[in-house]
């Protein structure tokens, strides 16, 4: 018997991917029989002796970008693998499901979007529970180690410890990469840096949160660096979806009053596509931290206050690639032109 | 209670004599805690390595023992001292931060093990 995997090797889209990333579905592993460990334990065996960072994808489920968009899919747990080994303590990382809850909606108000047609009912998938973090004490990122591999925020940067190499994938990207999409690849570059430390404030968050709200909410920078924010991950590689795609999803926010810096991040992608698509910012809740960030990547109050022609939904997706700053020397690829299908013995 | 702990310069002396103990032209080597200079350590852990040590060498096809120590947790919590010091040798400010650091595990000084023995406390798998 075999199971099934995908992994965009290292030396992909043209030598952009410095390591192995390997993604598992959650139902090739069910139908298997393993465990979500036995299932990482097997995919690193296939390896032989080279190292590997690996998701674990639930695709039937949903899970939230750090931006605070829902999205499809989610990463249900994630392993750091080397030479067929897996570190017993902090090698693997459950991400248990979270019950919906009225409480929930109430605290976390991008979670709104939980009840719309595109996502009721279906499993939520974010951060491990304080159980699932297992060793890990508070200091602890949600990550995993073995090896030379370290695999942090859930499965959306992964590191090789002694080549001291890494790589970001936003989640959109890793969709992608499991439904045989396009992503595009390149260099995350200041504007995305900025961005993805402007995140929304949850309970078992992909980053933060624990059993707390955690100190970080929307219109806030985590980051919280100043100028510095541009130049935080602003060299690592990133594989990322289309921007049609992250328009997509962020417009659906949009469409049910979620408000940018307000109820969702203040990334720049958010608040460019709030004014190109002529939905309100919360401004005076975006706060002077993160507008030094803002300002230090173009994005400033006079920017997005001026006039410019409100877009519909169907010219905001189609013009994503314009009005959407970030990642420079970017490349389209087809995912099927970078991911292996690899099949490992069980 | 003296012999509750053992100095750090006692450990380095007692884990190479447990490792030439046998045969005295056995290789030894120890690594990972250069930047500690002194420390104490739990005597009855100091013996366990010791003894093991002893152990992994009665194996004659054992030359050579290598003892490496490296975190149980590899994301580790640091404190950051930086210290102003003046000419004559006496510090003028010192300022306190964190840093954390993600380092290679212990696996990956076990790639071309043959046989694994783990006898650590506290394994949850």
């Amino acid at each position: 018997m075999k199971l099934k995997y995908r992994v965009i090797p290292q030396g992909a889209a043209d030598g952009a991917v410095p390591l192995n990333w390997a993604f598992i579905d959650k139902k090739d592993i069910c139908s298997a029989g393993l465990t979500d460990l036995e299932a990482c334990k097997v995919v690193g065996k296939d390896f032989g002796d080279d190292c590997a960072a690996v998701n674990i994808m639930d695709m039937d489920a949903i899970t939230v970008t750090s931006d605070g968009i829902i999205a499809n899919g989610a990463v249900v747990g994630v392993a750091s693998v080397d030479h067929g080994m897996i570190n017993k303590e902090f090698g693997y990382l459950n991400i248990s499901e979270i019950p919906f809850s009225q409480k929930m909606l109430d605290e976390e108000s991008h979670m709104k979007l939980w009840l719309t047609d595109f996502y009721k009912g279906r499993k939520l998938f974010r951060g491990p529970s304080t159980e699932d973090r297992g060793d890990r004490t508070s200091h602890n990122e949600n990550m995993t180690m073995t090896g030379r591999i370290a695999n942090n925020n859930c499965g959306s940067e992964v590191m090789n410890m002694v080549e001291m190499t890494e790589i970001l994938a936003p989640f959109f990207g890793q969709y992608e990469i499991m439904t045989d999409g396009e992503v595009i690849i390149g260099v995350a570059g200041p504007v995305v840096s900025v961005g993805i430390g402007m995140i929304v404030s949850e309970r078992h968050g992909r980053i933060f949160g624990g059993n707390n709200l955690g100190a970080y909410r929307a219109g806030m920078t985590a980051h919280n660096s100043g100028v510095y924010a541009k130049t935080v991950k602003r060299d690592y590689p990133a594989i990322a979806a289309p921007k049609s795609v992250l328009a997509e999803y962020t417009l659906r926010a949009f469409d049910i009053g979620l408000v940018a810096g307000k109820d969702i991040g203040c990334s720049p992608a958010v608040l460019c596509l709030a004014k190109a698509y002529g939905k309100p910012i919360a401004y005076e809740n975006i706060t002077a931290r993160a507008w030094i960030e803002l300002e230090s990547v173009g994005i400033t109050k006079e920017f997005l206050q001026s006039p410019s022609k409100v877009m519909t939904r169907e010219e905001v997706i189609a013009n994503a690639d314009s009005i959407i700053p970030g990642m420079e020397d970017a490349k389209k690829y087809a995912v099927s032109d970078i991911c292996e299908i690899r099949y490992a013995e069980i | 209670m003296k012999l509750m702990h053992t100095r750090l310069p006692d450990f380095y002396q007692k884990i190479k004599d447990a490792a030439i103990k046998l045969r005295p032209n056995t290789g030894f080597e120890v690594k990972g805690l250069e930047s500690f200079k002194t420390a104490k350590l739990a005597s009855l852990r100091v013996g366990r390595v010791e003894d093991e040590i002893y152990e992994i060498t009665q194996d004659e096809s054992v030359k050579k023992v290598e003892v490496i120590i490296v975190p149980y947790n590899p994301e580790t919590h640091h404190t950051v001292i930086i210290k102003g010091i003046k000419e004559d040798g006496t510090c003028k400010k010192a300022i306190l931060e964190n840093m954390y650091l993600s380092s290679p595990t212990a696996e990956y000084e076990l790639f071309d093990v043959e046989e694994i023995d783990d006898r650590r406390s506290g394994n949850r798998q």
